[in-house]
């Protein structure tokens, strides 16, 4: 048998793990609900039976997502936070490799289609009750349109218009993606309270960047600023807006950039996950 | 079956094991003794793979604990002090952890849970920490693996439980497999193990088969005043002196494992030098 990969041992791990924490997930996915109905309901009430309007759905799939998604990935590997369980966990007859594709399936994959399935479960109805709550408030109201069910995977920015990125949502989810992978690497680094030192983690690395960006690069360069993007820099001859001309970087290095932020991320801390977890002593 | 060579291990300020030796053969029961702190249970963690040696190495079947392969972790399961258990029915316990194992016995396991006195139908969940103990030491049996590493396995057991978990062992063991018990309740050992091994300050105080010690050491009960100032340890009890001596009459007796305990701990050279003649 394969001692870093078995397709047949991970099958039965996924099988146990789904064993084990089925009436946790399933409760989850009830409060996740709960919370949802709440939500949508609390704003029926407080905008007088107003329609939900397709921003109002995709900021409330995005915030739940990232908010739930973000404090899963948190305690995704639990696990190794106490003795007992780190002990049982690491000591199980899989691979490192099979124990964390099992959470990354559980904690990311599938926790994604699940929220997802549960947002429009919620949604649905809700969007419904609401645009026949507006129809029955105001009768007389003969051009309002009724609201739409977002679709959370397609939606242009500039509708009938092409921008620099057709599809916000798309990357919205990503960096989603991103922001969770660092999460589960926190579960794995803070044995206790990780989701709350994940974050100082991440604030303190936004607030070291921007001070980077600030204090020391900024002084470095001629007047002016980013142009459209990090690789394009406008450049103010003598101060005079009207003499201005852009520097920027060979255009691989901008794509080169993109795809990082969008596709490298998550996959770079995942593997960060894996040796911190093959390291793991307790 | 396991090799500790040089081992050096410590905790941030706290020293350890300071190169520590061991070699561990497959047929045998070891009693792992010593003081609280004196490293038992990091002796044991090490062995299993969950803490890594800072120096020296330790070989498992010829594996490297440290690595964790599947390999490796389905021929080693452990009984820790403190453990967890899933709140599962015993019968999804069986299910999911037997295909891990390939010697994992079915019938063995549901013996030993019938042994125990506890219901196959049951679920962990409603369970005491004495009854979860038992079904993992249950688990532990059943999945034969070739290592058995038991820390404090008697803790938490009731004292019907306790001479269960004796017999129990006692019929568990075959000269493919090798059970390490690290304890400081010695009487729980009793009739058990088939050697010592004291650990103190790190380092092995006293290695020796029960045969050997039988062989060498005498256990009585004396009244004779000469006869327990000679003796290589004594201690005063209700019914005269519990003492130990030197066997020189060749009859093997009966070992008080605690006295030995003490013997060894309060005067190991002398105890050591009778073995050494």
């Amino acid at each position: 048998m394969n001692q870093v990969f078995d397709f047949k041992r991970f099958t039965l791990l996924v099988a146990k793990h789904w064993n084990e924490n089925r009436k946790k997930y399933l409760l989850g996915l009830v409060a996740m609900a709960g919370l949802l109905f709440f939500w949508y309901g609390f704003m029926l009430i407080v905008d007088g039976g107003q329609r939900i309007f397709e921003n109002m759905q995709v900021m409330t799939y995005f915030f739940g997502l990232a908010l739930t998604g973000c404090f899963y990935g948190s305690i995704l590997f639990a696990e190794l936070s106490s003795g007992p369980k780190a002990m049982n966990y690491l000591i199980f007859p899989a691979s490192h490799l099979e124990k964390l594709v099992c959470g990354l399936l559980y904690g990311v994959v599938l926790f994604f289609i699940a929220y997802t399935l549960v947002f429009y479960i919620v949604d649905i109805p809700m969007v419904m009750l609401g645009n026949s709550l507006h129809k029955s408030n105001y009768p007389g109201e003969v051009v309002s349109k009724p609201a739409e069910i977002v679709n959370i995977f397609w939606k242009p920015l500039t509708e009938g218009r092409p921008g620099p990125n057709p599809n916000p949502h798309v990357l919205f989810i990503l960096m989603y993606f991103a922001v969770q992978s660092a999460y589960i690497l926190g579960s794995v680094y803070f044995p206790k309270f990780s989701f709350i030192k994940t974050t100082i983690s991440l604030l303190l690395v936004a607030l070291l960047l921007s001070l980077y960006m600030g204090k020391i690069l900024q002084p470095m360069l001629p007047d002016g600023g980013h142009y459209q993007s990090f690789t394009s820099f406008r450049v103010f001859e003598n101060n005079d807006f009207n003499h201005q001309k852009i520097v920027s970087l060979p255009e691989w290095t901008t794509d080169t950039i993109a795809f990082l932020l969008k596709f490298a991320f998550a996959p770079i801390f995942w593997v960060v996950t894996y040796f911190r977890f093959k390291e793991k002593e307790v | 079956m396991i090799s500790v060579q040089h081992l050096h291990f410590g905790y941030r300020k706290k020293p350890v094991f300071n190169d520590l030796s061991l070699e561990l053969q497959p047929g045998f029961i070891y009693g792992l003794l010593g003081k609280n702190g004196t490293g038992k249970s990091t002796l044991l963690r090490n062995i299993a793979g969950l803490l890594f040696p800072r120096e020296g190495q330790i070989r498992v079947l010829g594996l490297d604990p440290g690595n964790r392969t599947p390999a490796f972790l389905q021929e080693v399961f452990m009984v820790p002090e403190e453990f967890h258990m899933p709140d599962v029915p015993l019968e999804h316990l069986e299910k999911h952890y037997a295909p891990f194992y390939p010697r994992f016995n079915r019938e063995q396991f549901r013996k030993y849970i019938s042994e125990f006195n506890i219901p196959i139908e049951g679920s962990l969940q409603n369970m005491s920490y004495g009854q979860k103990k038992k079904v993992l030491i249950s688990l532990g049996l059943a999945t034969n693996t070739s290592v058995l590493l038991m820390d404090e396995p008697t803790n938490g057991l009731d004292i019907m439980s306790k001479s269960q978990f004796r017999k129990v062992m006692a019929g568990a063991l075959n000269e493919n497999k090798c059970v390490i018990i690290s304890t400081h309740q010695v009487k729980d050992l009793e009739n058990l193990i088939d050697r010592i091994t004291i650990i103190d300050e790190g380092k092995i105080l006293f290695d020796q088969t029960i045969d050997n010690i039988s062989r060498k050491l005498s256990f009585q009960i004396s009244y004779d005043a000469e006869e327990i100032n000679a003796a290589i340890y004594h201690e005063s009890s209700l019914r005269g002196s519990a003492i130990i001596c030197a066997n020189t009459e060749g009859e093997e007796g009966k070992i008080d494992l605690e006295l030995l305990y003490k013997a060894i701990v309060t005067n190991q050279a002398k105890v050591q030098s009778v073995f050494n003649a």
